[in-house]
């Protein structure tokens, strides 16, 4: 179970595979980094728990495909207990 | 030596990986098989010429993408170093340069791009490089500890990376375009010129309705001339100057091809059992019913997978809108779609140089087809879904021109 995703804003190159992977979560801003689409209008690169997201549904298998799909491995996943998950 | 092999894929990069993956996960017993003409594992090709990590601001090691392991662990063999040379479609062999015969039930094509040649008598010296390798990205970041000047040749996405680079480690850069701006014709002459703005404030001289007609140095460049006779010193020229690939050895096999291999929606090409996925690719394209090549790193993913997919056995359609974008000199760039300007386009501006933020948006038939934005790259999430949903927006010119506008509207 993913309960927090963070993004390390020195590596992301903005190559937007997050975005097309999970578009309810990630999306680039105005620097061209991703960030994470959160409640109240929040975005920002995080880290963001499971309770903040805007998309709360999202399955772990698109998070995990939209950080696998990253091409600098800059998209954090983090588990049970802050236990990393990826990368 | 002659072997078996189920799934053969030829080319190591994201797509050929991917696809490998993506077999492995449906397939657990047949065996699988990768030829890469570069003696290295899956690594990041995209970040090869991002300046954070010629500048080592990203540890080296970051670059790989898989560790050793995952293929002994996924089983998948790993032929690095070895091209293939000749593909026989009727007897299902591809030949490498060793003289090893391989025979498969399943093959894919994902052999990427080629960096087209710089067309001068004395482009294999010392210093000159194209970027489409993790050895010539070795050479460039050794070459400029070292170096004071650089040229960079031609106007496009590795040419804005490369000049954003070498400026940040110090160097003085100039840029040789042929056309009279940065990126024409792709871009209109606008956007051309704020590309071309952001650099010279980064410092990089620009001329323009330049070639280069003679290349000066030993073995190693250092100075070039222009067809207008000016010299220009240099110890790093990085040219990038387009991509072309002639593919013969597989046209010779029977399988059509184009600009690249062509290939039906579901990325199978012109001989059946033979896939292409990635840069090499061009595909039936679903989404803008148009046959299109595209040089993406989500592309070149998706495809893999899909391919890879349907090697197994599954009949999966090809379908997604991809996009690609950068940074730097304090500007972004981003391409989504199709953005050739044919034609039969419409071509419509949203925002504009004074605001410092400019979008085209390309629409065939009042439906989008493409856009490139500069400082807009937020605008990517709308905009892709517009061109996905194949949105009508005939009428809709105004709002789409209207920066206030907000594209999400258009969703709705």
């Amino acid at each position: 179970m993913i309960k927090k995703i963070s993004v390390d804003r020195n590596l992301c190159i903005g190559a937007a595979s997050c975005v097309l992977t999970a578009g309810t979560v990630f999306e680039l801003d105005g620097e061209n980094k991703a960030i994470i689409i959160q409640k109240n209008s929040v975005k920002n690169s995080g880290p963001a728990e499971k309770g903040a997201w805007a998309d709360e549904a999202v399955a772990d298998e698109t998070l995990l495909l939209a950080a696998q799909s990253c091409p600098t491995k800059a998209i954090f996943l983090f588990g049970e207990n802050d236990k990393q998950v990826y990368p | 030596m002659e072997k078996k092999i189920k799934y053969l894929i030829v080319g190591g990069g994201v797509a050929g990986t991917t696809a490998a993956e993506t077999i492995r996960q449906k397939d657990d017993a047949g065996t699988v098989a990768i030829v890469s003409d570069e003696p290295y594992r899956f690594y990041s090709r995209i970040m090869l010429s991002k300046p954070n990590f010629f500048l080592e601001k990203i540890p080296f090691e970051q670059v790989w993408l898989k560790d050793e392991a995952w293929y002994g662990k996924n089983r998948v063999e790993l032929l690095a170093g070895r091209k293939a040379i000749k593909l026989d479609s009727a007897g299902k062999t591809i030949t490498l340069d060793n003289g090893d015969i391989l025979n498969y039930e399943k093959l894919l094509l994902s052999i990427g791009g080629c960096a087209r040649p710089w067309p001068i008598a004395g482009a294999e010296k010392r210093g000159i490089f194209y970027l489409r390798t993790l050895d010539d990205a070795k050479g460039v970041i050794s070459m400029v500890k070292t170096s004071k000047q650089a040229i960079s040749v031609g106007g496009g996405f590795i040419s804005f990376e490369m000049c954003d680079m070498l400026r940040l480690a110090g160097i003085d850069v100039t840029l040789l375009l042929r056309e009279s701006y940065f990126w024409e014709p792709m871009l209109d002459e606008t956007s051309g010129r704020m590309i071309e703005d952001a650099l010279e404030k980064g410092g990089v001289k620009i001329m323009r309705n330049t070639e280069v007609s003679e290349i000066i140095g030993e073995n190693a460049v250092e100075a070039v001339i222009t067809k207008k006779g000016e010299k220009i010193p240099c110890q790093i020229a990085s040219v990038g100057i387009g991509v072309f690939c002639p593919f013969t050895w597989v046209a010779e096999a029977g399988v059509k091809v184009n600009r690249g291999i062509l290939s039906d929606e579901y990325l199978e090409t012109s001989v059946p059992d033979i896939f292409v996925a990635g840069d090499s690719a061009e595909f039936k394209d679903l989404v803008l019913g148009e046959q299109i090549q595209l040089g993406n790193w989500v592309n070149a993913q998706m495809q893999g997978r899909t391919a890879g997919l349907n090697m197994t056995g599954a009949k999966n359609l090809f379908s997604m809108v991809s996009f690609y974008t950068t940074q730097g000199f304090g500007i972004t760039i981003g391409f989504v779609g199709d953005v050739r300007p044919e034609k039969d386009r419409l071509i419509i501006s949203r925002g504009s140089k004074e605001m410092n933020s400019y979008a085209r948006l390309l629409l065939k038939d009042g439906k989008l087809m493409g856009a490139t934005l500069i400082n807009r790259t937020q605008e990517l999430g709308p905009l892709s879904k517009l061109i996905e949903k194949r949105t009508n927006l005939a009428g809709k010119e105004s709002e789409l021109a209207d920066v206030s506008f907000s594209l999400a509207n258009l969703l709705k």
